[in-house]
Order: structure tokens, then sequence, then C-alpha cells
């Protein structure tokens, strides 16, 4: 009888005994994840304060970012940006760090996941930025260029040269992200390779008099410009 | 006996270096082997012509040139027994050196700097490799106000064809001229004379990596003298008839070279040239005459499909660089159709203050910024042409006057946006 009663009782002792070691691993980690909202809250403070001073919003005017931000319909200040983006990514840095007082096997992996996945979120978040400058710059030299060159559509062909880019640009970020890798790339191949051989058709077979009259033209106006102004 | 007569006068000029000059002379260079013969006799003989007291050499510096320019400068020979009547007293020192740095006129007028300061020269003057109308006489009408009459910069003045120098006729000179109140009508010419002291003045300068090495050396060189208050003048040289420029060197790419330098210099002077009003002469030398030039053909519906291209295809940049109301003017006066398209000089003006501001402002890269005037300024080199087609070179000199006018009366429009 001693017996049963020992079994009806071990599972409770067994739990309190769980939940006795659990709780100051809970606590730990509500304390940590406090300590991180605090240490993001002052590296907030600290950095808002260095950005003023730096006139970091004057700086991004200059240097364009502002323009791009718009662009992406973004209209907060690039400073808030900044902020709020370390402000969370601290936070978020601080959580992981303290579900894995919790000490349960779960979500360690789970945290040991998300450490080993940042560098590659990190590289793929500045593929897209340094992408997204990138494409904008020559899809605009693109454009200047080909309307100096007398091109009637210059803008589709900048729009055209600005879609490559993205493409190209989002297919290095997911092969970064590790998402389906095989998939992103294969499209890609197929997606690039399509437009390329699509335009040597167009150009080469279909278009065998519309090019002929470009270089007729070029050679023609080369021979003209001999004897044109000068300008300086 | 002097040793130019020892040599018998048909003077062999790649002698040793001499270690001190007072008059340099320095002639940049790259595959211009067909030219530069010519352009070496006639400094040699204008040095011992009317210089024939002077040391005095001549400074080849070249960009690495494939087709025997240096030797061509080495060989080239005058026979003094034409034109002199007694002996100079020095024989004119001849150096074909090759310059370092970015290919370009810059860097190879730096390395000229470097020789003259190098050489304590009082007096130096550069001149072109592929000039044809070069004779005697222009060494003297470059080198005499520096070395006889204390000016430290001598700009050219030329004899040109109407439609010739438009980058020059519409923004550099009516820029340069509202900006710093001189009247310097060749501040591009090429050809220039100018003090030991300016040219050590220039190589102390931090630009030899900026456009300044390429073609931005011109504008840039007549802005610094005016600038920091160097004594300038201009000199009357007749025609310039040269070689057509290398097809290789775009319109484009030489609107930004000149463009971006003029701007970047607007701002680095922005505090001699705001208080400026009005604006005055400069003493010019030498005797003013019109020649008949060779007639130029301008392909005038070429330029306006450039400019109605680039109405519809850069309304953003546009927009974003002119305003909303200079846009729609801009944008309006596209729809004129041939011979009746005019860029007004009032509108032209506001363009120019523009994108100077919005150069200042870093509004975009600077080369893409300078690149979108291309069609804009086509528009008004178009609109120019027809306007001065039935005019003669005084005709078509009134025009001009005109838009520097326009361009000093609108000088508080710069200042107010700059502000």
């Amino acid at each position: 009888m001693e017996n049963f009663f020992e079994l009806l009782w071990q599972p409770f002792r067994d739990f309190w005994a769980g939940l006795v070691g659990f709780i100051p691993n809970f606590l730990a980690m509500l304390i940590i994840i406090a300590a991180g909202f605090f240490v993001a809250w002052v590296v907030k403070a600290v950095l808002s304060k260095a950005f003023s001073a730096l006139s970091f919003d004057a700086w991004c005017d200059r240097a364009g970012l502002t323009a791009m931000a718009r662009k992406a319909n973004v209209w907060s200040k690039p400073s808030d940006i900044m902020l709020k983006v370390v402000y969370w990514f601290l936070a978020v840095v601080f959580a992981m760090i303290g579900l894995t007082a919790l000490r349960l096997q779960a979500i360690d992996s789970l945290t040991m996941q998300f450490f080993t996945y940042l560098p590659r979120a990190f590289s793929a978040l500045l593929i897209l930025i340094i992408g997204y400058v990138i494409t904008g710059f020559v899809s605009r030299a693109v454009l200047i260029a080909a309307v100096n060159a007398g091109y009637r559509y210059a803008k589709l062909l900048a729009e055209a040269v600005r879609m490559l880019l993205i493409v190209l640009i989002l297919a290095m970020a997911l092969e970064q992200l590790q998402v389906a890798p095989g998939i992103v790339v294969a499209a890609f191949s197929i997606i690039f390779g399509g437009i390329v051989i699509s335009l040597a058709i167009a150009f080469g077979a279909g278009g065998i008099e519309a090019a002929r009259k470009v270089i007729e033209k070029s050679s023609e106006e080369k021979k003209e410009s001999d004897r044109d102004i000068e300008h300086l | 006996m002097l040793p130019c007569a020892r040599r018998g006068r048909k003077t062999d000029k790649m002698a040793e270096q001499p270690e001190k000059a007072d008059i340099i002379v320095g002639i940049p260079s790259y595959n211009n082997a067909d030219t530069i013969g010519h352009v070496v006799r006639a400094v040699d003989a204008g040095l011992t012509k009317y210089f024939p007291g002077k040391k005095a050499v001549i400074v080849n510096s070249d960009g690495g040139s494939s087709d025997g320019t240096p030797e061509a400068v080495r060989s080239a020979t005058v026979d003094h027994d034409t034109f002199l009547i007694s002996h100079p007293a020095y024989p004119v020192n001849r150096i074909s050196m090759p310059y370092n740095g970015i290919p370009g006129k810059g860097s190879a007028f730096r390395a000229i700097f470097q020789k003259a300061v190098d050489m304590q020269a009082e007096a130096c003057c550069v001149v072109d490799s592929d000039l044809r109308s070069i004779t005697p006489e222009w060494i003297e009408l470059l080198l005499t106000p520096v070395a006889k009459k204390g000016f430290d910069f001598v700009a050219p003045f030329y004899s040109r064809h109407k439609f010739d120098g438009t980058i020059t006729n519409s923004i550099v000179y009516p820029m340069t001229r509202a900006l710093y109140g001189k009247r310097i009508r060749q501040p591009i010419g090429g050809e220039f004379a100018f003090s030991g002291a300016l040219a050590e003045f220039y190589l102390k300068q931090d630009v030899w990596n900026t456009q300044v090495a390429r073609f931005g050396i011109d504008i840039w060189m007549t802005t610094e003298a005016v600038a920091n208050s160097f004594k300038v003048c201009q000199t009357f040289l007749g025609a310039k008839i040269h070689d057509p420029k290398d097809p290789a060197s775009s319109l484009s790419d030489m609107l930004v070279q000149v463009v971006t330098t003029l701007f970047d210099l607007t701002e680095k002077h922005s505090g001699a040239w705001m208080g400026v009003k009005g604006s005055a002469d400069v003493p010019t030398f030498g005797f003013r005459y019109h020649v008949g030039l060779e007639p130029v053909k301008v392909n005038v519906e070429k330029m306006l499909d450039v400019f109605r291209i680039g109405v519809k295809e850069l309304s953003g940049i546009w927009t974003d660089v002119l305003g909303p109301g200079d846009f729609k003017e801009v944008e309006s006066i596209s729809a004129v159709p041939g011979a009746s398209f005019r860029f007004p000089s009032g509108l032209w003006t506001r363009v120019i203050y523009d994108y100077a501001t919005a150069y200042y402002r870093k509004k975009m890269s600077s080369e893409h910024l300078i690149k979108s005037l291309v069609p804009l300024y086509l528009g008004r080199t178009a609109s120019f042409v027809m306007e001065v087609e039935d005019k003669d070179h005084d005709g078509a000199e009134a025009e001009i006057e005109k838009l520097c006018l326009e361009f000093e009366d609108k000088k508080s429009y710069l200042i107010n946006n700059w502000r």
C-alpha cells in the first residue's frame, strides 16, 4: 500500500523538483531579456546622441540614402530607422540568449540554429542593400547614356537592366539564405539565360534589318562627326 | 663664339638639360608626330627671335606616344638664318619626357609646372601639340605680358568660327565672367602663359587625381588665377586651327570633365564670388582682327532629337534638378517644331545655376548629374546655331554678350539657392 502511495506522490514530487529547478532558469531568462531591453535602450540613447552630433540624417541626404528609402516607401528619418534596427537586433539577440537559460533541448537547438543563421541573414541583408544601391546607379547610368546616344526607348532599356539586376540580386540573397538553393539557381539560370537567348534571337534573326540600320546609322554618324562643331 | 653659332645655327636640340631657365615652353602630347614638329619649330623660332637674351627650354610632356612623337620633337630643325639678323645668346634646349599619373592633359601640365619650378623659370607658357596655325609670334604674344609686363596669367583669345567652342560660349565663359567679374573670353582656350610663381602655386594644389588631370585643367588654371587675385590678362592670337579632336573623347566626357571642374571651383571659391557684382574687361594684348574660317557643319536636327528624347525620358531627373516650374518650361519649348525652336537665355541661365546648386548639394552622383545636362546643352546649342545662322561674327558675339549679361543679372538666383 505504501508503495502505491509512493507511486502516486512520485510524479508530484518530480514535478515540484522540476518546477523548483526550472523557476531559477525562468527568472534568469526574464532577467536576461529585461537586461537585453535595457542594454538596447541605452545603446539606442547613446547612438541617438551620436547620430545627432554627427548630423547623420544630413549625411544620408547627401549620400542619397534618404531618397533611396523614400523610393521604397519608407518615410521615417534614416537615424530613426537605424536606431530601431539596432534596438530590435539587440533585443532579439538577448531574448535568444535568455531562452537558452531555460536549458530546454528544443529551445537550445533553436537558439543554436538562430545564431548560426545570423551571419547568413546579415550577408543576405547586405547583398540586398548594396544591390539596391548598385541597381539604381546602373539603371540611371544606362538611362542617361542611352538618352545621350539618342535612343528613343532609353527608359525601357534602363528598366530592363534594373529588372535583370533585381533578379540577379534576389537570387544571390536567396542563395545566401539557403532557401531552396537548387531551385533558386536553376530558376535564375533559366530566366537569365532565357532573356539573353531571346535578345540574341530577336536581334540576330528577327531584327537583322533593324541591326543593319543601327550599325549603318552609327557609322554614318561617325563620318559626319569628323566635320562637326568643336564643343570645347 | 656663341654656342648656337658653334653648332652651325641649325639647332640640334636635345643638348644636356640646363639646371636653370628663364623661360619654359611646355608642349603636352600624345601621338602627335604629324603636327608636333611644326609646333616645336614655331616655338623655337619665337623664343630665338623674341627672347634672344633669355635661357629657354622647350619641355615636351608626353603621354606614352607610340607614333614617334618624342623623336619628332628631337628632330624638328629650324633654320635661323631665314629670319634672324643676329644670333641668339643661348640655344633653345629641348626636353622630351613622359609624365606620370592619370593619362590626360592636366597630368602633362603638372610635369611642366614641376619642370618650371625645378628650373626656377620666370615665365612659362603651354601650347597644344596639334596646332597647325601656331606662328613664332604666338610665343611673343603669350610670354611678353609675363616676361616684360608683370602679369601672372595670360589667357588666349582666338578668332573662332561662330559655331565653335559652344561649351565655352554657353557655359564656361558666361559663368566664369558672372562669378568672378573678369571678362576672359576663352577661359578654356588651351594655350596659356603664366609666371614661375603661379606655376609653383598650381603645383602645390592637391587636385591631380580629379578631372583637373584631364580636360578640366584649362578652366582650373584660369579660375585659380582669377580667384586667387593673380594679375591676369588675355592676348589675341588670331585663328586657332588644329587637328580634329580624338573621336574617342565624346561630348559627354568632355562636358563632365570641364563642368565638374567648373562646379568644383564654384564650390571651393564661393567666398570669392558671392560678393562680386557685374564684370570688367581684362587687359588685352595683340592686334585684334577677324579671319575667314572653314565652314562648320552642324546637325541641328540630331541635337534637337537628343534634346526631345531627354525631355521625355529624363523628366524625373530634370524635375528634381530644375524644379517643376522650369521643367515645365523646358517641356513646352521642346514641343516647338524645327526652325522656330528657341531655348531662351533666361531659362538656360537658370538651368546652369540649378545644376551648379544640385552639384553643390550632391543631389546625385556628379557624373550622372553632368551627363544628364548633355541633352539640355544640345538643345541650347541647336537654338544658338539657328539664332545666329544668318548673322556675322559680330552678330554671334552680340548674342553671347546677351547671354553673359543674363548670367550676371541672375547671379542673385544662384546666391539665393546656394545659401
